[in-house]
């Protein structure tokens, strides 16, 4: 994939690059803002990497700008701004997702991941197929091998999510903000518990898991291979 | 002193008194001068009236000695009687070119000098012409008072206003030096300083309130910055400390297994620092009271559902009972972010440390004074001695220390609290702990129904 990490941190940013570059990804870095606007608005990205304060021209404009000319590139925001009302702002001013500063890298990839493969349809879709695994969004069942599984509203959420990410790393954090949407992070194993309820349900008695434990990073629902 | 509002307002307000003064009093003489006019023309048409009369009557001889006499009479009017060929026959009016009717003439008067005097001229028969006029000396003298009146009127409105005007100013301008005198000594750093109330409710009085609850505020957030600072300062090193000696011990670990461990155990400690800094910063943000903005009708009986419903699992893993009593909706004004994380906190607490097998019941209710927000549990409770300090910040009882906290959670709980101007009360649950949260009732959302009285408690 091909992305654009807007990023003053000269030392940060280029920890980033190659970690990015490493997970496969193809890295443009832009170091100011007004560079950042012309490479976001003139080349084609998968994901652009913003991060909110810069020199020059700050975050939030190239946003703005960027979105009113009619670029439609999934944003990512970068803060170290950790008030509640910026995270509102960058989600209004046209941001797709908001990460705090400092972060795990495993959790941006996930977060880099879940914005660039969005396909453009799957808002919907009503149903999600994973293998031999059905989840119908309107009439809100789930069969896996042909047998109906009973779950809990919350589960159902956390079950359509995983499907709606389906092959791709999902963190904690992006389950507790999108399932809960509870923004902060509790220090008890909320997220943890919940999922092996549901892989209880989904997965036991099945030869195959489709939900993974993905070490250090989060879970992952994919078919088998 | 003359830049005083107050003073330059007197000051104003006498002028335009004064300026009215002088417009009255031109009006009233300018009318009195019309008045004396046409009393004056009336005695003098009257008086030629007569004298033409007197001639028809008595002829020529009887006007001239009519005239004669009025002439030695004092106070009387002066009078001319021309002859047909434009002789002055008797009286003092030597004005043989009068036109006919009213006119003015211009006199010289025995001393040299010229008078204006106006005259009225009446044709007599045989050509004769009489002349009747009078100096306006009397009417001259009545203005005279008129306009003396008013010159002294003036005077004392002037004066009036002045002392009024520095008697009022001179308090207001008193009370404002006070409010300036406090600002001046905050400025220099006194922040306990108040300005005095006199207890007469007028607007300064009020200002004065509205002022000082503003510094009680200013106060309060800069004793809360100070106290982040002192807090970031003693309990951010100590964990800083712990990871330095951890990473300096692990240069000389051996094996790359040791060194692998030991990075793993410096990053939980930077975990903990920044989610103990990051705590601090919201307890910060929610003291400083800027979401107040985005406050809305918030349900609370469907947030602690919510809650519960999240933490349920984890409680049961423990061996622990987590439920929800009461039904909706529960409307309160709030920020629903703050909030949720508010009663997360206040279960997650109870679940740390109410022990194994312990029942906690969260509980929303709607009381008379408005929605209670309760979370229950049958542990072992917090000493009545020690129940306030538990919302300070990094307090912790001391058989919890070796739990896990970061000694921050209530403190949030207590800010969040705050900011919905909702009190909090630690009671006994018998045993147990009982942590209520009282708000207000809400003010504005009157849309949402709200069930009345105390709902029934299963």
């Amino acid at each position: 994939m091909k992305l654009l990490l807007v990023e003053d941190d000269r030392e940060g940013a280029a920890y980033l690059k190659k970690a990015l570059t490493e997970a496969g990804h193809t890295v443009d870095h832009a170091a100011a803002g007004r560079e950042g606007l012309l490479l976001a608005a003139g080349e084609a990205y998968d994901v652009i990497i913003l991060d909110r304060m810069l020199p020059e021209v700050d975050g939030m404009a190239i946003l703005r700008t960027i979105r009113a000319s009619g670029v439609k590139t999934p944003v990512l925001l970068l803060t170290a701004m950790g008030g509640i009302d910026d995270r509102v702002e960058g989600l209004e001013a046209g941001g797709d997702d908001y990460l705090l500063k400092p972060f795990a890298f495993a959790e941006l990839l996930a977060r880099v991941n879940a914005l660039a493969r969005r396909p453009p349809t799957q808002d919907v879709q009503a149903v999600l197929t994973v293998s031999d695994l059905q989840l119908d969004r309107l009439k809100r069942t789930v069969i896996r091998a042909g047998v109906r599984i009973e779950l809990q509203p919350r589960e159902f959420q956390l079950l359509e999510y995983l499907m709606g990410h389906a092959g791709r790393v999902v963190t904690r954090t992006m389950l507790l903000e999108s399932v809960w949407d509870f923004h902060f992070d509790p220090t008890t194993n909320i997220v943890e518990t919940h999922m092996s309820r549901l892989r209880a349900k989904v997965d036991r008695g099945h030869a195959c898991e489709l939900i993974h434990t993905v070490r250090g990073a989060g879970y992952c629902l994919r078919a088998p291979d | 002193m003359f830049r005083s509002t107050s003073l330059r307002l007197a000051a104003l307000y006498t002028a335009a008194f004064a300026i009215s003064v002088v417009i009255l009093g031109g009006v009233t003489l300018i009318s009195t001068r019309a008045a004396l006019r046409q009393q004056f023309d009336a005695r003098i048409n009257a008086e030629a009236l007569a004298l033409a009369q007197e001639f028809r009557t008595e002829g020529l001889t009887g006007v001239v000695q009519a005239v004669q006499e009025r002439d030695r009479t004092p106070g009387a009017l002066d009078y001319g009687l021309i002859g047909p060929a434009g002789e002055l026959v008797a009286g003092r009016l030597a004005a043989p070119a009068a036109p006919y009717g009213w006119s003015t003439l211009r006199l010289r008067q025995p001393h040299g000098e010229t008078a204006s005097i106006r005259v009225l001229t009446t044709a007599l028969p045989q050509g004769y012409r009489l002349v009747v006029g009078d100096d306006d000396e009397g009417s001259d003298a009545l203005q005279g008072t008129v306009v003396a009146g008013f010159v002294w009127a003036f005077a004392g409105v002037v004066v009036l206003g002045i002392l009024g005007g520095y008697g009022f100013g001179r308090d207001v301008h008193r009370r404002l030096a006070t409010m300036t005198g406090a600002a001046e000594a905050i400025i220099d750093g006194d922040m306990t300083r108040r300005i005095p109330v006199r207890g007469s409710d007028d607007d300064l009085d009020r200002l004065a309130v509205t002022f000082n609850r503003m510094l009680e505020r200013t106060q309060a957030l800069m004793e809360s910055l100070r106290q982040v600072s002192n807090d970031i300062a003693h309990d951010l090193r100590t964990p800083l400390a712990r990871l330095r000696q951890r990473l300096e011990a692990s240069r000389t670990l051996a094996t790359q297994e040791e060194q692998a461990g030991a990075v793993g155990g410096a990053l939980a400690d930077v975990d903990a620092i920044l989610d103990t800094f990051a705590a601090l910063l919201r307890i910060a943000q929610v003291e400083g009271g800027a979401r107040k903005a985005a406050f809305r009708p918030v349900d609370l009986s469907a947030l602690a559902r919510t809650v519960v419903e999240a933490f349920a699992p984890s409680a049961e893993d423990a061996g622990q009972q987590l439920a929800v009593q009461g039904d909706g909706p529960l409307p309160v004004e709030g920020d629903p972010e703050l909030l949720t994380q508010m009663l997360a906190n206040l279960v997650e607490n109870a679940l740390r440390h109410a022990g194994a097998a312990a029942k906690i019941t969260v509980r929303a209710v709607a009381g008379s004074g408005g929605v209670r927000l309760s979370v229950i549990d049958n542990g072992p409770g917090i000493p009545a001695a020690e129940r306030q300090r538990v919302f300070d910040r990094f307090y912790r009882l001391e058989g919890s220390r070796s739990t896990q906290g970061s000694g921050l959670g209530l403190a949030l709980v207590a800010a969040v609290a705050r900011l919905h101007g909702a009190a909090i009360e630690l009671a006994d649950a018998g045993p147990g702990l009982d942590v209520r949260v009282s708000f207000p009732r809400p003010v504005r959302n009157i849309g949402i129904s709200q069930p009345g009285g105390q709902l029934p408690v299963t």
